[in-house]
């Protein structure tokens, strides 16, 4: 049998034989000039052959303390004591020599203790020899080799680990020691037949081409290591939900909108029947702009169905606002506050088209707010609206379920709303597992008659719908405020999980 | 939108009936209220702008008890005859026109109706009064004063004790100092006469819209009342008086008649005895409502469900009923209002799902799909989208930019300096983006494919979008051989054939900067190594590189027209 090995392999197996066929990683880690996690490695690879075994060993060291380092230089106490007294045969303490004081009562306690002598009114008698004891003979041991395992102390000496433990002389660490040990196939290698192959930690493209990458080994790499970060391009995960978004309506069936950001109130108010004393159309909510402070309006005819529909409800069967409807007040420009008004600039161009058609916007809108954890003076908001001549309020709630299922949320809820332009109107409630709660996410509804007649020339029932979605993204990445959803943090564009539904 | 509190206790009172908070919880959203919170002692919702009249409690319980089927139909109030009367000076005239005025007597007053009448007046004037420019109310305690009352005008120099005060101040000395005179002073501003009421003795009532006298104040031991409600709009206020009026009846206080005169034609005539309890009668078809609900309900369930909403009905004849609606309605503008209201009782947690089985089709618009394109290059080129704001400010427009101020969309009221115009190039944007991300990791390569707003005069608006794309590179190595190669593939893969042509442009250093054209002439926009002075505007410390096209050119060469009129890509056009 022929084995392929790298040089380096076969440097370890033949230290290793050397060595009697067993030796710790540390010492065949000094031999090779290779640290002992390089040889550990490496043994690991050729054990995968067969060639080696591996195993840990759990021991404990033993080292001296500084205590026991000085009475290996100097001796026990009471082995000096006993010296000292024996030429003498009894001596007075205080004629004691080279005992520090601490030393002498540690000293004669032992004396005592291990009977080789009595203490009496301050006075030293040895009796009998004083025999060199396991604990003696345990301290030199250990003086001589610097530190000694546990587990190749001779078992006589085993005894004295306590005691001397217990006199605070030794330390014991627990240790674990890595040994390797050569197979019987290991060993038949070295007899026979090695092939040396070189080791390369880079395929390179020489490899390839001259075929040599079958004469080498690879270098194993510690696969568990991160590696480098790579500068990441990729959609803001913004994007991700509004293309998501848009995705799910063209699904639906739905046409994309789009239209001016900056707007005249006509469309962006007026057309939705929305009055001119309206809350909303306050400076306070609207950004109404200075230059161009007017665009054009539409036809007259338009405008004049739209001016009797505030003033006195028109011909439609309503009362109208029952107000003096200003023509400049419709002028004035704002950046458009709700995707709306591309639906109202939308039905005015539907007069002569086919019926049903379906449409939606995704789209920025904006508000007079200053930016803080709740607001955004501008977002993104997405609407859909079904021109249907059979649409009814049982389409729009399915129309609803379905869409809000294909954004992620099985259960949603209805209950009544109010919009100037839509009725009846509806709020639509999500149910939200991570939150456990229902969560206000979009507003519905059916246009209203006095939007529909002037826009469309007819009164049918058109269903719309619309939400912001910056309360999904937050909800689904967990953002505590709103103004992450446009701060462009690069660290959170880069590691934010993609969308998926 | 306003919110009211309700004392548990008050309510269940009103109701007739022990209501667990639970219920209230569940059940007064779907009448059209949205739940805020609610305590051991009551609870708050949130009133929409259509329903001024649940902005008080009584209110609330008189809907309330319709909805759950406790009390139907219409709610009847009596109107007794009295003998006091109001004369109307012509001098209100220009100030503050309207006005109309009632009596409510025996009223059980305690702390909660109290409390309750201040709140309505509040809400009222908050919400449907238009902070009090187009109504305001004055409620008085009618023991007070002695009656006929005169709704005239003062000068500046006249004196009065207003509420909560201990002595006479002139009405300057109320527009100046008092802190309802410097709120809402401005809706009196310019005139040089002041609207009071006053009584036959020349004792203050009220000075409408700003504050009452104090000589009349209403407290727990008011037992009748004196009720004016003054403005701009004569629907408007009358509309507020019978709110407040049959709200303070659903107390048990009793109407009387006010006989107003005025030197001048109104909607009520010259002489006219207020309040206007008058009904709104609409009719309304069974087919219309079936139309709209996608259901088919019986005239019977259908006359029930208005009972419910608190309605009468007359004259049903076949398919048709005439539906009569209370006076303090005031929403009720077309037919389609009723039939929200019988969607309402009906419950909308009833109506089944439906979904049409008819085919549509759909589709982006070209806009949005060539955006799409391009922005997928970007992303393969090694480019982080961003999405900015399209609102921002001279300074990071052009002059962080070296870029002498040029025309642009602005606002006429900003609220911060931040956010005073709209971006007419995308490139500021991408560099203040830069700059907030100056302790992120390098290198960054950041784009956007977004609107840019730019005047035109022949736009309907005067204005008009146009869809960008701008690219900046950052890092110690970034040059224009990088921004240029990053062009040069962009324009490759839409398959676009230009050529580069040395220029200048401030923001770019000299010499490294080049101009797109396409073979055709059109410029699509530019390329170029970033001015150091605007690294240093941005607090950038890396060299940058970018460019900015405007891809409506490019769409324009590919036949893909960004005209909004075409922009249905599979659509009817």
């Amino acid at each position: 049998m022929k084995f392929k090995l790298s040089e380096d392999e076969v440097r370890l197996l033949k230290i290793l034989e050397k060595s009697g066929g067993i030796a710790s990683v540390d010492r065949i880690a000094s031999e090779m000039k290779l640290t002992s996690d390089k040889v550990a490695a490496l043994a690991l690879n050729i054990s995968l052959k067969g060639l080696l075994s591996l195993k840990t060993e759990e021991d404990s060291i033993i080292t001296l303390t500084d205590e026991g380092l000085r009475y290996a230089k100097l001796g026990l106490p009471e082995r000096r004591i006993a010296d000292q007294a024996k030429a003498k045969r009894i001596l007075s303490i205080s004629e004691l020599v080279n005992l520090e004081d601490w030393e002498k009562s540690i000293g004669l306690a032992w004396l005592r203790k291990k009977a080789w002598g009595t203490v009496k009114a301050g006075k030293v008698e040895v009796s009998g020899e004083a025999t060199k004891d396991t604990d003696e003979r345990l301290i030199e041991l250990i003086a001589s080799e610097g530190r000694v395992y546990m587990s190749s102390l001779p078992s006589e000496l085993r005894e004295a680990v306590d005691v001397l433990k217990e006199r605070r002389l030794i330390k014991i660490e627990k240790s674990s020691t890595r040994f390797i040990s050569l197979s019987r196939l290991g060993e038949e290698a070295l007899r026979g037949e090695i092939e040396i192959l070189e080791e390369v930690s880079r395929l390179t493209r020489e490899l390839i081409i001259s075929g040599r990458w079958r004469n080498v080994v690879f270098k194993k790499y510690d696969v568990a290591l991160p590696s480098y970060r790579i500068p990441i391009g990729r959609l803001s995960f913004v994007r991700e939900v509004l293309d998501y978004i848009r995705q799910v309506w063209v699904e639906m069936g739905f046409i994309e909108m789009e239209g001016p950001i900056l707007e005249t109130c006509f469309w962006n108010y007026d057309a939705l029947y929305v009055p001119q004393d309206h809350p909303a159309r306050d400076l306070q909510d609207t950004f109404y702009v200075k230059t161009p402070k007017f665009g054009r309006l539409p036809n007259q005819d338009l405008v004049e169905k739209v001016r009797n529909v505030h003033e006195s409800g028109w011909s439609i069967g309503s009362i109208g606002w029952g107000y003096h409807w200003d023509l400049e007040e419709s002028r004035k420009t704002l950046l458009r506050t709700h995707t709306t008004c591309l639906s109202a600039r939308t039905l005015a161009i539907l007069r002569d088209v086919e019926l049903p058609v379906k449409f939606f916007a995704v789209s920025k809108v904006f508000r007079n707010e200053k930016p803080d954890r709740t607001h955004l003076c501008e977002f993104y908001q997405t609407e859909g609206i079904v021109v249907d001549e059979n649409a009814n309020m049982k389409n729009l709630v399915g129309y609803l379920k379905e869409f809000f299922k294909r954004l992620g949320f099985p259960d949603a809820r209805f209950r009544p709303a109010y919009f100037p332009y839509t009725e009846p109107s509806l709020e639509v409630e999500v149910y939200c597992p991570t939150m456990d709660k229902w969560v206000e996410l979009a507003g519905a509804g059916i246009f209203r008659p006095e939007v529909v007649k002037p826009l469309l020339g007819r009164e049918i029932p058109v269903l719309a719908w619309g939400l912001g979605p910056g309360r999904m993204i937050m909800l689904n990445y967990n953002l505590k405020d709103m103004r992450e959803l446009t701060m462009n943090d690069i660290d959170l564009l880069r590691s934010a999980p993609v969308w998926i539904r | 939108m306003p919110v009211i509190r309700v004392s548990l206790r008050d309510f269940e009172k009103l109701v007739g009936l022990a209501l667990p908070i639970s219920r209230l919880r569940s059940e007064l959203p779907m009448i059209g209220l949205s739940w805020e919170r609610d305590d051991y002692e009551g609870f708050e919702v949130e009133v929409f702008p259509n329903r001024p009249d649940m902005l008080s409690p009584e209110g609330l319980a008189r809907a309330y008890k319709g909805f759950i089927g406790l009390e139907k139909g219409m709610p009847q109030y009596v109107v007794k005859s009295s003998f006091y009367d109001v004369y109307v000076d012509r001098d209100v005239c220009e100030v503050r026109p309207c006005s109309i005025f009632t009596v409510v007597k025996n009223i059980p007053m305690d702390e909660e109706v109290l409390k309750s009448i201040i709140q309505l007046q509040e809400k009222l004037h908050v919400s449907y009064c238009r902070n009090r420019r187009k109504a305001s109310i004055g409620v008085h305690d009618l023991d007070k004063f002695k009656p006929p009352v005169k709704y005239t005008v003062k000068t500046s120099d006249f004196k009065f004790k207003p509420l909560d005060y201990d002595r006479e101040i002139t009405i300057k000395g109320i527009l100046e100092c008092h802190p309802k005179g410097v709120e809402y002073g401005h809706i009196l501003a310019g005139f040089g006469k002041y609207p009071i009421i006053e009584d036959s003795e020349g004792l203050v009532l009220s000075m409408p819209p700003i504050i009452n006298s104090d000589y009349t104040k209403v407290d727990v031991k008011t037992r009748n009342i004196f009720i004016d409600c003054t403005g701009l709009d004569w629907k408007t206020v009358s509309s507020v008086l019978n709110i407040i009026t049959t709200s303070l009846a659903e107390r048990g206080g009793e109407i009387y008649k006010v006989k107003v005169f005025y030197p001048f034609e109104t909607p009520f005539g010259m002489v006219f005895e207020s309040p206007d309890l008058r009904i709104q009668e609409v009719k309304l078809s069974l087919d219309f409502v079936n139309k709209i609900l996608g259901e088919k309900l019986t005239m019977e369930e259908v006359l029930e469900f208005l009972y419910r909403m608190r309605y009468d009905a007359v004259g049903c004849s076949g398919e048709n009923v005439l539906v009569k609606v209370p006076a303090y309605r005031v929403d009720i503008m077309h037919p389609i209002d009723l039939v929200e209201d019988i969607a309402i009782a009906y419950g909308y947690d009833r109506i089944k799902p439906e979904i049409p089985k008819v085919f549509t089709s759909g589709g982006e618009s070209y806009l949005e799909r060539f955006s799409s394109k391009v922005r997928l290059v970007m992303v393969g080129l090694g480019f982080q989208e961003v999405i900015t704001d399209v609102l921002t400010n001279p300074h990071d427009l052009f002059i962080a930019m070296r870029i002498k101020p040029e025309p642009v969309v602005e606002l006429e009221n900003p609220k911060t300096i931040e956010y005073t115009v709209c971006r007419s190039w995308l490139m500021p944007c991408l560099m203040k983006t830069l700059s907030r991300n100056r302790h992120r990791e390098y290198p960054q390569r950041i784009f956007e494919v977004d609107d840019v707003v730019i005047l035109d005069e022949n736009s309907e608006t005067g204005a008009r979008n146009v869809r960008k794309l701008a690219a900046v590179s950052t890092h110690s190595e970034a040059d224009y051989a990088e921004i240029r190669a990053v062009v040069d593939a962009l324009l490759k893969i839409l398959d676009i054939d230009f050529h580069i042509n040395p220029g200048e442009h401030p923001s770019f250093i000299d010499g490294r900067i080049g101009f797109i054209e396409t073979t055709t002439g059109e410029n699509l926009g530019f390329l170029g190594e970033i001015h150091p002075e605007v690294l240093e505007n941005f607090g950038l410390e890396n060299p940058s590189v970018g460019f900015e096209i405007n891809l409506e050119f490019i769409m324009r060469l590919k036949g893909l027209d960004g005209n909004p009129k075409r922009a249905h890509a599979d659509g009817p056009f």
